[in-house]
């Protein structure tokens, strides 16, 4: 596990960041430097955090429109930086629907038609689930430190705490359609925020955390936001109803025919 | 008849064969002009009508927003009902309730994004061409049949045949996943990439289950008697609509801008044509007028001598032109239109172009239109031409002097 590249990623993925990245064991080396900590070591901190750790939570997603709302129970399991699994408990209608990453590969299976499909690169913008988050945002694991220029923006208080305001924007080279990112670190992991910027520096979309609470044994992001600014009054809401970290999850859990047999996991 | 008039009338026929010539000039311009915008025109119509033929029809009814941000939850409820309704509408050549979905398709090996079009079978050969267009197997045959026609292309993506399954998999309309694995019934071919790599059709009963529709859809798809209509037919089928329920009526050119476009373009390009074409007669045109006034330098001395206005000799040369012009334009617009009504009962074609329409389910022959535009616009602007050059020889006529006029060769 460790025999990965170091320093890969550090996009933050809404949801499973906020599952994933205050699973790390306390004190990252960036969040209690002294004085200006290098935003690049910041955010590495926070990847090398979550990486080699697994999470076993059960969320809440509601995706709200002016004239509707729904709500999901998911099963969302990762292990490592790379490995996710997510499960659809609820409502009936859709449970059973799964959602596979691994290496920002993204497979969906529906026992509908009981058939395994790979989400092509094409479509990665699209909706995940009918959700304002994408299957990027979702699937994105791998979009790193090396792929974007970091600089921290600044440093706020939050309640006692520190938050590292780190601006990350992709290399020319990177397959990304955002110009500009901007990441609110707390300084014992948590994500606070997470704003895109479309390449006009026009803001996009933006995740908020609404509620952190000790969750498991850390500080928790318990629930988040995702908004899309030219969509007012449209979100989507994810709650953590509970959530296990460290938790001992075979590989073979985040195989397609594992993907495919539910009663695997 | 005024004395005027009869001088002015005399004068022209002085010259028979100069005369003969610039009505030769005007006629042959203006003709030209009738027949090429007529032409053009009809064109335009046959393109148009053959495009929305394929799939998108004449007009659509929709929910207000749904084309500029086409939401599944942004439907037409009733839509069958609706289309029934619209059907029943004067001028309505066929009406047809669709739904319309984005979605996953895959077959073993691969998946694409595509649009996935409710139908019902039996309704949607009066408004697109897509049902006789398939090439292998056959068309959908029931409303909840489970079995899907798809695009060459994107069977050829996809590795499917006839026979072959697809799955589908989506967001349906409250939010639940849509999926469904239906059998390939038959592969179509449009000659639109655009459609036959990014469409499958469905049965829309099929459609309202999978997606959760509960009897909506997203449009009543609508075919007139042809584009020339349009204008009628959008106001009736407006008339048509149920009150309240924030339906729009959308015109091909709002489902199609890029060929609107397309069209305005080609358009802007041939006005160059056309002024260059106008430039060319007037000059003709005032080069008889400017000869005949400077050969008559002395004729109108003596007429000025004996007491006539210069007000009215330039008067007279204006007739002269307006009389000229306008003769020569009567016989431009009867050789146009004549040569218009040709080609509008015998079809214009062009070699190859019938081949290709047969294989695309399309008529073959271009048939000009006849419409005040048509009609009008060319000779009209020959004429203003005219008139404008007329009164630089006629403005000349009045300034002369009597004496030097008749001292004049």
């Amino acid at each position: 596990m460790h025999t990965h590249q170091p320093a890969r990623r550090r996009r933050a993925i809404p949801i499973l960041l906020a599952l994933a990245l205050l699973a790390a064991p306390r004190g990252g080396a960036a969040a209690s430097a002294p004085g200006r900590p290098d935003p690049r070591a910041l955010v590495k901190a926070a990847i090398d955090y979550w990486r080699g750790t697994s999470s076993d939570s059960v969320v809440e997603m509601t995706i709200h429109r002016p004239d509707w709302e729904r709500t999901l129970v998911l099963r969302v399991l990762t292990l490592g930086s790379d490995r996710t699994l997510v499960r659809v408990l609820a409502p009936k209608k859709d449970a059973g629907t799964g959602t596979l990453l691994v290496k920002g590969t993204m497979w969906s299976f529906s026992p509908k038609v009981n058939r395994v499909i790979r989400i092509p690169a094409s479509m990665m913008h699209q909706s995940w689930m009918g959700s304002d988050f994408s299957n990027n945002d979702v699937a994105r694991s791998d979009e790193i430190v090396d792929r974007y220029r970091h600089r921290l923006l600044g440093v706020e208080r939050d309640g006692g705490r520190e938050v590292y305001v780190v601006e990350s924007v992709p290399l020319e080279s990177a397959p990304v359609v955002w110009g500009r990112e901007v990441v609110r670190i707390r300084d014992d992991e948590v994500l606070l925020g997470h704003d895109f910027y479309d390449q006009d520096g026009r803001l996009v979309k933006r995740m908020r955390t609404l509620e952190v609470r000790v969750m498991g044994g850390r500080p928790t992001a318990a629930r988040q936001r995702m908004e899309k600014v030219e969509a007012p009054g449209e979100w989507t809401e994810v709650r953590v109803r509970r959530v296990a970290y460290g938790a001992r999850i075979p590989e073979a859990a985040f195989t397609l025919s594992a993907l495919r047999n539910p009663r695997r996991f | 008849m005024p004395i005027l008039v009869r001088l002015a009338w005399r004068n022209i026929w002085r010259n028979r064969r100069r005369t003969w010539l610039t009505l030769a000039a005007i006629a042959f311009g203006a003709g030209l002009l009738v027949f090429n915008i007529g032409l053009q025109m009809g064109s335009y119509a046959m393109t148009i009508d053959n495009t929305v033929r394929i799939f998108y029809g004449h007009l659509q009814v929709q929910r207000a927003g749904y084309l500029d941000a086409p939401k599944m939850r942004t439907a037409v409820a009733r839509v069958r009902e609706l289309a029934d309704r619209i059907g029943r509408v004067p001028g309505v050549a066929a009406a047809a309730p669709r739904a319309y979905g984005f979605a996953l398709a895959s077959s073993a090996t691969r998946s694409y994004g595509i649009q996935v079009v409710g139908v019902a079978p039996r309704r949607e050969p009066g408004v697109s061409n897509i049902p006789g267009l398939v090439r292998r197997g056959r068309y959908l045959s029931g409303d909840h049949a489970m079995e899907a026609v798809v695009g060459r292309r994107l069977a050829r993506n996809l590795h499917l045949d006839v026979g072959g399954e697809l799955t589908l998999l989506g967001t349906g309309r409250d939010g639940s996943v849509a999926a469904v694995a239906v059998p390939v019934a038959g592969i179509f071919e449009t000659g639109s990439a655009e459609v036959d790599r990014g469409f499958v059709e469905i049965p829309l009963g099929t459609f309202q289950e999978v997606f959760s529709m509960d009897g909506a859809g997203h449009a009543v798809v609508v075919r007139g008697r042809g584009v020339a209509e349009l204008g009628n037919l959008e106001r009736r089928v407006r008339a048509a609509l149920p009150p309240g329920e924030d339906l729009v009526v959308l015109t091909w050119d709002r489902l199609l801008p890029g060929m609107k476009e397309l069209i305005d373009l080609d358009f802007a390009s041939s006005w160059f044509f056309y002024a260059a074409l106008v430039v060319v007669i007037t000059f003709s045109i005032m080069n008889t007028f400017l000869m005949s006034v400077l050969e008559r330098t002395r004729e109108f001395g003596l007429l000025l001598a004996l007491g006539m206005r210069p007000r009215r000799i330039g008067a007279m040369v204006l007739l002269e032109a307006l009389v000229l012009t306008l003769l020569g334009l009567c016989l431009g617009e009867c050789l146009g239109v004549a040569v218009n009504a040709w080609f509008y009962v015998h079809g214009f074609s062009i070699p190859g172009m019938e081949e290709l329409a047969a294989h695309f389910n399309m008529p073959s022959a271009i048939r000009p239109r006849f419409t005040p535009f048509t009609l009008g616009s060319g000779p009209a602007a020959v004429f203003a031409a005219a008139m404008l050059s007329a009164l630089y020889p006629a403005l000349r006529a009045r300034r002369l002097r009597p004496l030097e006029a008749l001292k004049a060769a």
